[in-house]
């Protein structure tokens, strides 16, 4: 027999249609119209999701992270603010060596100030304090100070690159967070 | 020769085929059909009703904060506009155009003080507008989503004053804004120092924070970008919303208070029209005063390596600022805030009371303006410590000690349920036992059926706390003062947190409850930690290292 037409009409007896199977399936009203607006509501989509990959650029032209800190026998023992007004970094001298920390505080990014008298850094926002070591021992930061990777370059130069960062205890204190140097 | 007459010449001009063809409308003679014609006529005006009731134009009721608002963000347009004639957003010459502004440019000085004082006025209007609209239930059916509309159009108008001070380039600017999308980039799941950020891939160049700033450091892009938003978008979206809100206020009508027997209409050209241009006008006479006594502040230019010592917030942002001392970013930069918009917006769908429509109802409505002005005072006592009594280093100063005074490193502090504390096991004990106090401050007020005697229940909970206090302090644990602190801020939590809702709400159906306890017990909880950092140093109730869950 025939197919149930979707709209048959009133009153009328189905006719038996000449080739039911060759004849491709209609598609109803409601199913078309589901499948317009779906299509619309996918288009608003698409573009709301273009739209926001619009906002991450594809190219930042930002400074490099790599610096050369200087001679490395040029500064003495404790912590050296000589490049953080340039690069944004302490550059501290042990008995052993160099390492050299990121002066963003890891609360909410601003750069503390370093106390020698208390023996510590602490930031002007809200008030984290930490020790020498870039631990926190007070206010509101969630974790120590970041250490950049300094090497001892064979001209004597420290090479600061602050795009390699460590702070866990136990991995901050060994190279390349850490450069050996022996005092002259 | 005939004296001049002022009559004849007024209606010779009104008369005129000119005059005639720019304002509609026949001879005026002063008809209540006149004045209605002259609100249905006029564009600018027809968005007021003919008619308001008399309510409508008492100062005492309505405070005009929303009109204020609207003219000073129309004054706003109006500098920003001129402001945007000499000002180049670029590294390089921002600052040298604001100082150009300041130094060179005929009236750029008076022009950028009244910007930058219209924008504080304006904070302040609003708040004060969703004050008044609070307190007179002003936003119960049928303007609940009106209320919501106003709540993101403050929210817009802080947004606004974000985004407008890294515009000159200072070092306010760039440190504020540093905080400001460090606080984004510390936001759960999008942001690259959020928790679960890292697990779904976030990193510092892909997450929200990267997007605020065009880059992952605050520089060139993020000044574009802030550029675009303050000067474009943003009043863009402020201008549709109000275009809503007004509607709105317009379709709903002025109040739903109950009519009295003599109440009667008021036309409101004149009378309302009338007042809304007394307003506009001392509105921009008191700003224009401002801006000639007193000039914006301008800081030394932007070094994005060193910041100032204190560096803190503009004021309507200091309580922010001062609540991230006490809780982690995420919590208070984006949860907390956050919080607070949707509850502000749940409060018309959760108050169920039908009292104090239209009228100051204090007794009416005892919970809901306790808590509100609770949520208002707190936001400008944070204010007001951040502002007033924190110096150098963000340490604790008092109004009567120097900044020059060094003050004593501050004590290193701790965790209660974290590797360090009383409860090393935070997962083990930590969870279930925060997790079981708070249900249990949550559901208590409704399960307990009899409603409590309000004093008693209070003097039984000091004098415990006071026991407590003198038993810390006897046994040394602790001083005097962090015996007051104790005592003052439990008590405080017990009666807003618990009296309070025990007495007045245990009636609400479960689902409004339970929405208003989370309100209620979160805004505890900013009253506990403080206390719990203040007076004992703890740094976190409970962390989880692991996920980066501190608490």
């Amino acid at each position: 027999m025939s197919e149930i037409t979707p709209n048959p009409a009133p009153n009328q007896a189905p006719v038996p249609s000449p080739k039911p199977a060759a004849k491709p399936a209609e598609m109803s009203r409601g199913d078309f119209l589901w499948a317009g607006w779906g299509m619309l509501a996918a288009f608003f989509a698409a573009s709301a999701a273009a739209g926001a990959r619009f906002m991450f650029p594809n190219v930042i032209y930002e400074p490099s992270q790599k610096f050369n800190a200087g001679q490395a026998s040029s500064y003495d023992l404790g912590v050296s603010t000589k490049w953080l007004n340039e690069q944004r970094v302490w550059i501290v001298r042990t008995p052993s060596g160099f390492y050299a920390m990121w002066a963003r505080c890891t609360h909410l990014g601003c750069t503390p100030n370093w106390w020698g008298d208390q023996n510590r850094f602490k930031c002007p926002c809200h008030g984290s304090n930490y020790t020498l070591d870039g631990d926190v021992i007070a206010g509101p930061a969630p974790m120590p100070l970041w250490r950049a990777k300094v090497e001892l370059a064979p001209t004597g130069d420290l090479i600061v690159d602050k795009a390699v960062l460590e702070n866990k205890p136990g991995k901050r204190e060994d190279a390349p967070y850490f450069a050996s140097y022996a005092a002259a | 020769m005939p004296a001049l007459d002022l009559e004849t010449i007024k209606k010779e001009i009104i008369d005129s085929q000119l005059w005639r063809s720019v304002f509609r409308g026949g001879v005026w003679k002063d008809t209540p059909r006149d004045r209605a014609g002259h609100i249905i006529g006029n564009v600018w005006l027809h968005l007021h009703p003919v008619k308001v009731r008399p309510r409508a134009l008492e100062w005492a009721y309505t405070w005009g904060m929303g009109g204020i608002s609207f003219a000073l963000y129309l004054l706003l347009t109006l500098t920003g506009v001129a402001l945007m004639f000499y000002y180049r957003p670029t590294i390089g010459l921002a600052y040298r155009d604001i100082k150009d502004l300041e130094f060179a440019v005929t009236l750029g000085m008076f022009l950028r003080n009244a910007h930058r004082w219209a924008a504080q006025a304006m904070v302040v209007a609003v708040i004060a507008h969703m004050v008044r609209v609070f307190l007179t239930g002003a936003y119960k059916k049928p303007r609940e989503f009106n209320w919501g509309i106003g709540v993101l159009l403050l929210t817009l108008t802080l947004f606004l004053s974000f985004t407008g001070y890294l515009l000159p380039w200072d070092q306010l600017a760039i440190w504020a804004v540093t905080v400001g999308t460090n606080m984004a980039g510390a936001t759960p799941i999008l942001g690259n120092e959020g928790p679960l950020g890292s697990l779904v891939g976030m990193r510092i160049n892909n997450d929200v924070r990267f997007t605020l700033l065009g880059g992952t450091m605050v520089g060139e892009n993020t000044l574009l970008r802030f550029y675009v938003m303050h000067c474009v978008a943003v009043p863009l979206v402020v201008g549709i919303l109000l275009i809503l809100h007004f509607w709105r206020i317009r379709k709903d009508s002025f109040s739903a208070a109950p009519y009295s027997a003599a109440e009667e209409k008021i036309d409101v050209w004149p009378h309302l029209v009338k007042r809304e241009y007394i307003a506009a006008a001392g509105t921009v006479l008191f700003i224009m005063i401002w801006s000639i006594l007193q000039n914006a502040p301008l800081e030394a230019i932007a070094n994005p390596n060193v910041t100032t010592n204190p560096s803190k917030a503009p004021w309507y942002f200091v309580g922010l600022q001062e609540l991230l001392v006490y809780f982690d970013p995420w919590i208070a930069g984006v949860a907390m805030p956050g919080l607070i918009i949707v509850g502000l917006i749940a409060i018309p769908y959760i108050d169920t009371n039908p009292k104090g429509v239209g009228y100051y109802a204090w007794k009416e409505r005892p919970f809901a303006n306790a808590l509100f002005m609770l949520g208002i005072v707190m936001w400008f006592a944070l204010i007001y410590i951040g502002y007033a009594l924190r110096g150098p280093n963000y340490a604790w100063y008092w109004p009567w000690e120097s900044w020059y005074l060094p003050k004593a490193a501050p004590p290193p502090t701790w965790s209660v349920f974290g590797p360090e504390g009383v409860g090393a096991y935070s997962m083990l004990i930590g969870i279930p036992l925060l997790g079981a106090l708070s249900a249990a401050w949550m559901l208590l007020p409704k399960l307990i059926q009899r409603e409590l005697d309000g004093r008693k229940a209070m003097g039984g909970f000091l004098a415990a706390v006071a026991a407590l206090a003198v038993a810390g302090v006897a046994l040394g644990r602790m001083g005097a003062a962090e015996g007051g602190f104790l005592l003052f801020f439990l008590g405080a939590s017990f009666y807003f947190g618990f009296v309070l809702p025990q007495r007045h709400i245990r009636t609400l159906d479960w689902p409004r409850y339970l929405v208003t306890m989370v309100l209620v017990v979160s805004t505890m909880s900013v009253l506990l930690k403080m206390c719990a950092r203040l007076a004992f140093n703890i740094k976190y109730v409970l962390t989880i290292p692991s996920i980066n869950m501190n608490i």
